[in-house]
């Protein structure tokens, strides 16, 4: 018998396929019109159709959607210039068309190796989600992937209207391995993977606010999980922006001394460490007493 | 005169008003006048990094602009290393906090506030995105290192050797480090000289700013970025079918 | 990066009214992503061409496409592969998966 696989483990095509009404994807710039990087082969590394974002729409539930998924393995779901150049492209067609835009994401940040081009490009990109944002079209970001949501690509799913995690997802900018080859070991020892995850993971994440949601790591998980925020958008108000400040002030009095995110786990009601540690997605939301504003 | 000293910056930008502007921890908060012009100012110095308190602390100006000064502009200076390379900055959401800063940014854009960003110093990575790159107008002294990082950092990184990258940065400005080539590619509207007369650049500036981003085009234009410009639009061309 | 074009004699394939194209795998240590098109001037060939980012496997490529268009009617394709050092196990292991999406078999 077949697992069903599990969101983490599958490919950026195959999130797609699991996600949306079945045969109801159109990719849009397809592998045959070639669209990829013009620099990577400068530098001898190879090329991928698709520059390692699938764009395209679909419907979810009935319900029409854009979407922009990243294919991690390629670069590290790195951000170059047509790749980025896509992204932004998709949005501006979700606010220009009013409709959602949901981002699967899984990315290290801009892509080193074209420079500057990817940088410019994802702060285009956070433009153009704040161009749906003052229209009210929902943008929702799925941050589900091991190798999450990192850099500049961190920074934009901070943007938009809802973050989506899973356990196995983790938010951040910079990195273990770069935070630790900077400030050394005793700073970061990027070999722990618990502390890693309990650091920038979903669990964590969601504890403090900024996941919005955290589902187990299959699609049907996070395919319910989207069809809830669907119909919604944040918009950004004066006094959602006050709220915010406040929240956060709070966040750095309550654990700014503190370096051992096990105290953030114990402050929202976790008791067992362990058990929580193992806990899936929502077995966690369970165990935990998250305050929302 | 010596552009690295903050004081003598906020002088050159504001004459005296510069004087009322608060500069601790080397984040610059407060109004101040551009010629006649009044101002709110955000910005960093001394190539500082930029963490959590910072980011809360140039947004809560924000936030009092938006509030209480209707459609004044909003002047960000830059001159930081980068976010701060902290575990425990990352564990307590960094990337939130900035998602935060861009969020009052956005309001007071969408408010009619003009965002006007001139790069002074350093404006790399991370910390020219959370703030400084969200501007209707991105300006860069001559002087200003602007990038995403230096070519050594990169072949570190990647692993591919700095004499590679240096070569090809050469016909690549997309990995040449510095204002001129990040202009070249639509990420910076104008490189000002040493001699230009900041405030009434500045004042021609904030007059003439629109609200589009037009970086990708720039790009274009600029030979620096020849492919974004026309692959969003075939996005936008082909999604309209 | 090492590049070939080879055309290989193929029974033709009977491609599905709507479909154009199909694509498999992605490029990544050890991977590599292999896209059919329709070829609509030559219906009994299998026309490839090959990029890999290691050197010096042509043979073995070689035998594994010419492998696969001896075994399946690929005729009125055209194989287009991206390949960062995939094993010759994969290589089929894709061709095939690429296959099964042309023909609609998974999604």
């Amino acid at each position: 018998m077949k697992r069903a696989s599990l969101y983490h483990e599958q490919t950026a095509r195959k999130r797609i396929a699991s996600l949306v009404d079945p045969g109801s994807f159109t990719e849009l710039l397809p592998p045959p019109e070639r669209v990829m990087s013009p620099y990577l082969p400068l530098l001898d590394i190879p090329v991928s159709f698709d520059d390692g974002l699938v764009i395209g729409r679909a419907t979810l539930g009935g319900k029409p959607v854009y979407l922009a998924a990243q294919v991690g393995q390629f670069v590290g779901g790195s951000v170059g210039e047509v790749h980025s150049a896509k992204l932004t492209g998709i949005l501006k067609a979700a606010a220009r068309d009013a409709i959602p835009c949901l981002l699967l994401v899984e990315s290290g940040g801009v892509r080193l190796h074209e420079g500057s081009s990817g940088e410019i490009g994802i702060s285009e990109a956070m433009r153009a989600v704040f161009e749906c944002r003052a229209k009210g079209v929902p943008t929702i970001a799925v941050i589900g992937a091991d190798i999450g949501a990192y850099g500049g690509m961190g920074i934009l799913v901070t943007c938009c209207d809802f973050r989506i995690m899973t356990e196995h997802g983790r938010l951040g900018i910079s990195g273990p391995i770069v935070i630790e080859k900077w400030m050394g070991k005793q700073a970061y020892d990027s070999s722990n993977r618990a502390l890693v995850w309990k650091t920038s993971g979903g669990k964590t994440k969601y504890l403090l606010n900024d996941a919005d949601v955290l589902t187990h790591d299959d699609s049907a998980s996070v395919g319910a999980a989207i069809g809830e925020l669907l119909s919604k958008s944040q918009p950004i108000t004066l006094g959602g922006l006050k709220t915010r400040q406040q929240e956060l002030e709070k966040r750095l009095g309550d654990f700014g001394k503190t370096s051992d995110p096990e105290e953030i786990w114990k402050a929202f009601g976790i008791a067992d460490i362990g058990e929580a540690s193992l806990a899936s997605g929502p077995e966690f939301v369970a165990l935990a007493k998250r305050k929302t504003p | 005169m010596n552009t690295s000293n903050p004081n003598d910056l906020l002088a050159r930008f504001f004459g005296e008003s510069g004087k009322t502007l608060l500069v601790k921890d080397s984040l610059i908060t407060g109004y101040a006048q551009v010629l006649t012009q009044n101002v709110a100012v955000i910005g960093t110095c001394d190539g500082t990094y930029i963490d959590n308190a910072a980011a809360l602390r140039l947004a809560s100006l924000v936030i009092d602009c938006i509030e209480n000064h209707p459609q004044m502009p909003i002047v960000m200076l830059v001159d930081s290393a980068g976010q701060e390379p902290s575990r425990t900055c990352e564990m307590l959401g960094l990337a939130s906090f900035f998602g935060h800063l861009l969020s009052c940014l956005q309001l007071a854009r969408q408010n009619g506030h003009k965002l006007i960003t001139i790069a002074t110093g350093k404006a790399i990575g991370g910390a020219f995105i959370c703030y400084g790159m969200f501007g209707d107008r991105i300006e860069a002294l001559d002087s200003a290192s602007v990038g995403l990082m230096p070519i050594e950092a990169m072949s570190a990184v990647t692993k591919i050797p700095a004499a590679t990258l240096t070569a090809l940065s050469k016909t690549m400005p997309a990995l040449e480090f510095g204002a001129e080539p990040f202009a070249l590619l639509g990420g910076v509207d104008e490189v000002w000289s040493a001699d230009v007369n900041v405030p009434e650049k500045l004042a021609a500036v904030i007059s003439s700013s629109t609200q589009e981003d037009h970086r990708a085009e720039l790009g274009k234009k600029r030979g620096g970025r020849k492919w974004a410009f026309d692959v969003q639009n075939r996005v936008l061309a082909e999604s309209a079918k | 990066m090492e590049k070939f074009d080879k055309t290989f004699p193929s029974k033709s394939f009977s491609w599905p009214p709507d479909k154009e194209w199909a694509i498999a795998g992605v490029v990544g240590s050890g991977n590599l992503e292999v896209l059919f098109e329709r070829n609509t001037e030559s219906p009994n060939t299998m026309e490839c061409h090959v990029e890999s980012s290691i050197p010096g496997y042509e043979d073995s490529w070689l035998a594994a496409l010419e492998d696969f268009a001896a075994n399946y009617p690929a005729g009125g394709t055209k194989v287009t592969i991206h390949d960062q050092g995939a094993a010759p196990i994969v290589v089929t292991f894709r061709l095939r998966q690429a296959y099964d999406h042309l023909l609609q078999k998974i999604s």
